[in-house]
């Protein structure tokens, strides 16, 4: 088992990966940058050291300066958590080569599945189903109508480098088709560095439903059951649930065969997530793969009783899965909610600031997974989660209660914050019973909109 | 450390609301606490003992630094100090049997090389990057730094 492990993340997940190493009696390593000096996971690793200012690609991107801190703190392994360098394959190789532990994929993994055009194509050999969609990149107006013709509208112009819900647009016609194939690859460019863009069919009244995959050096893969993330705005998860209100057993069987299936074609090693769309009829279709821990793994962690960070840094130390993960079961109902330093009322703008008054909420049922405190800077250089507010229960009336409950007991005071839009979400009748898509948030707002409170 | 630094320090932490600081130089060390009437407690270590832990740190204190290298002492006059642009090891001089690049009371221009910080293996020559006279060495040589530290005041030309 490792020794030190090097958190090469900040904010709430890497305060996570920390409290993991207790756990385990694993010493932790925090790299900071200038901007998050009082931050939490600094005072809580064991040992921190301070790799660049602020903004991110002065610090938090630095592969060198990671490395070298690395070495200088002598890690047998790095845990990258989300976002940053999670996905990043050349990070992955070279931690390889310096002998330090990735927790992680392999670079080899990360490209195949990161590059969402080449996953498609993994799925379709896997035999999983896929969206119909341009069979590669489109590299020029004409063949993108071309391919739309062929797919049919309404169609998704998605960026092949893209991912977390960036760089995807509709299109209903060849005009607004060509408008946004150009202003697509423009956007791809700038954010990815990479402006190649693929096309897929736009699946109407989707539920984004993803399974939650481990695998370890042996090959053996399995499946921690799935977690709706349907109630998105602008791409962007704000609430998820485990089990999904959508699925019934026959379904879920069939989905999580798939997800290990195309896991097993690409010989996935430790933790990622096999995301899919479903329509109300039943139909999935292989959507991207996210080859790191994700944002919302409380969730699956409560329903089934697994520590999934623990689990990754087992996997990448060289445990096998043991006979526990042959027969998981849903043990119970969870809900995530995200609570962003934004203003809901001024179309979400981002609100960094000082919190003067922190009360978390407590009580049976409730987890908090956040790294603010009374006293504590938000900082302005990295999105705005300041923390996940899960709920758990016997059932999901429950969950859906506790949540209520929790909400309305949070005191964050000095931001604005996305709290008062979660508590009109669990009250809301069709959340409440299980009936919503992808679209819910869009009617929502328009419902409010309509009906003044 | 002198009487009159300890005292520099004391006041420091009184203005700031510390409550621990740990100093160490030479293999000697001290600790200064500040107690729950406010009034500061002073430990000193002397040679030979092993070094304490590092300083598991309060929500008001500063973070805690990377073992072994203790939090550096403030300097009684506020001069400028050169940071360290990246993270690795400090050496002071170009080969161990070579003299250091600097002393106190050195010269420097902008283009000066005042050490040498290696990581992952390459030696990188550290400029002065400004004009002056070295007034205080502040990292051994062999030792850790990360970004920003400071290693070196010095008195702007």
């Amino acid at each position: 088992m490792f020794e030190k492990i090097l958190i090469a993340n900040r904010g709430e997940i890497a305060l996570r990966v920390i409290r993991a190493c207790k756990d385990m009696g694993i010493r932790s390593l925090a790299v900071y940058s200038e901007a998050d000096h009082d931050s939490l996971h600094v005072q809580a690793a064991d040992e921190a050291i301070c790799i660049g200012p602020g903004p991110s690609h002065q610090s938090y991107l630095k592969i060198d300066r990671i490395i070298s801190a690395a070495e200088v703190g002598d890690v047998d392994a790095i845990h990258p958590g989300y976002g940053f360098l999670s996905e990043n394959a050349h990070f992955a190789e070279v931690c390889q080569s310096c002998n330090i532990r990735f927790i992680g994929p392999s670079a080899d993994s990360i490209r195949r599945m990161g590059d969402k055009s080449l996953a498609r194509e993994n799925a379709r050999k896997a035999g999983v189903p896929i969206p119909p969609g341009s069979d590669g990149p489109v590299t020029s107006e004409q063949e993108a109508i071309k391919a739309a013709k062929k797919i049919g509208y309404p169609v998704m112009i998605k960026a092949v480098a893209g991912g977390g819900g960036k760089g995807m647009r509709p299109a209903h016609n060849d005009v607004s088709l060509v408008k946004g194939f150009l202003a697509a690859r423009m956007e791809a460019e700038k954010a990815f560095g990479n402006p190649d863009v693929y096309l897929e069919k736009y699946i109407e009244e989707p539920h984004h439903i993803e399974f939650q995959i481990l695998g370890d050096k042996r090959g053996k893969i399995i499946h921690v059951g799935e977690r709706d993330c349907s109630i998105q705005r602008r791409h962007q998860k704000l609430l998820e649930e485990s089990p999904s209100p959508l699925l019934d057993n026959d379904l879920r069987k069939r989905m999580g065969k798939a997800a290990i299936k195309l896991a097993e074609a690409v010989h996935y090693e430790n933790a990622g997530t096999m995301e899919f769309l479903v329509d109300n009829a039943g139909h999935f279709y292989f959507l991207e793969m996210n080859t790191r821990i994700q944002v919302e793994h409380p969730v699956t962690e409560e329903v089934y009783g697994v520590d999934l960070v623990k689990e990754q840094i087992k996997i990448a130390a060289g445990e096998r899965l043991g006979s526990e993960f042959d027969n998981l079961r849903p043990l119970r109902h969870a809900i995530e909610f995200r609570i962003n330093a934004e203003d809901p009322s001024n179309d979400f703008r981002p609100c960094p600031g000082t919190i003067n008054l922190y009360y978390p909420p407590g009580g049976i049922g409730i987890r908090m997974d956040s790294h603010i405190y009374g006293g504590y800077s938000i900082p302005p250089f990295y999105d705005s989660m300041i923390g996940k507010l899960i709920s758990v229960g016997p059932d999901r009336a429950t969950a859906v209660a506790r949540m209520q409950r929790a909400l309305d007991e949070t005191i964050i005071r000095g931001v604005k914050t996305t709290i008062p839009m979660g508590q009109r979400i669990v009250r809301d009748q069709d959340f409440r019973r299980g009936k919503y898509s992808t679209h819910f948030l869009e009617r929502f707002f328009e419902r409010k909109v309509e009906t003044p409170s | 450390m002198d009487i009159k630094e300890i005292k520099a320090v004391i006041d420091l932490m009184r203005k700031n609301s510390l409550t621990e600081f740990e100093y160490e130089k030479d293999g000697t060390k001290i600790r200064i606490q500040r107690g729950p009437d406010g009034k500061p407690q002073v430990f000193t270590t002397t040679p030979g003992l092993a070094s304490a832990p590092v300083l598991v740190p309060v929500p008001s204190a500063i973070p805690t630094a990377m073992a072994p290298t203790p939090a550096p002492a403030p300097a009684p006059e506020s001069l400028p100090s050169i940071n360290s642009p990246m993270v690795g090891t400090f050496y002071a001089s170009p080969a161990p049997d070579a003299p250091s690049y600097v002393s106190v009371g050195t010269v420097v221009t902008p283009e000066s090389v005042v050490c040498i910080i290696e990581a992952m293996k390459v030696m990188n020559e550290i400029k002065a990057e400004m004009s002056g006279t070295i007034t205080e060495i502040l990292v051994e040589s062999g030792k850790p730094v990360e970004f920003g530290k400071p290693l070196f005041r010095i008195r702007p030309a």
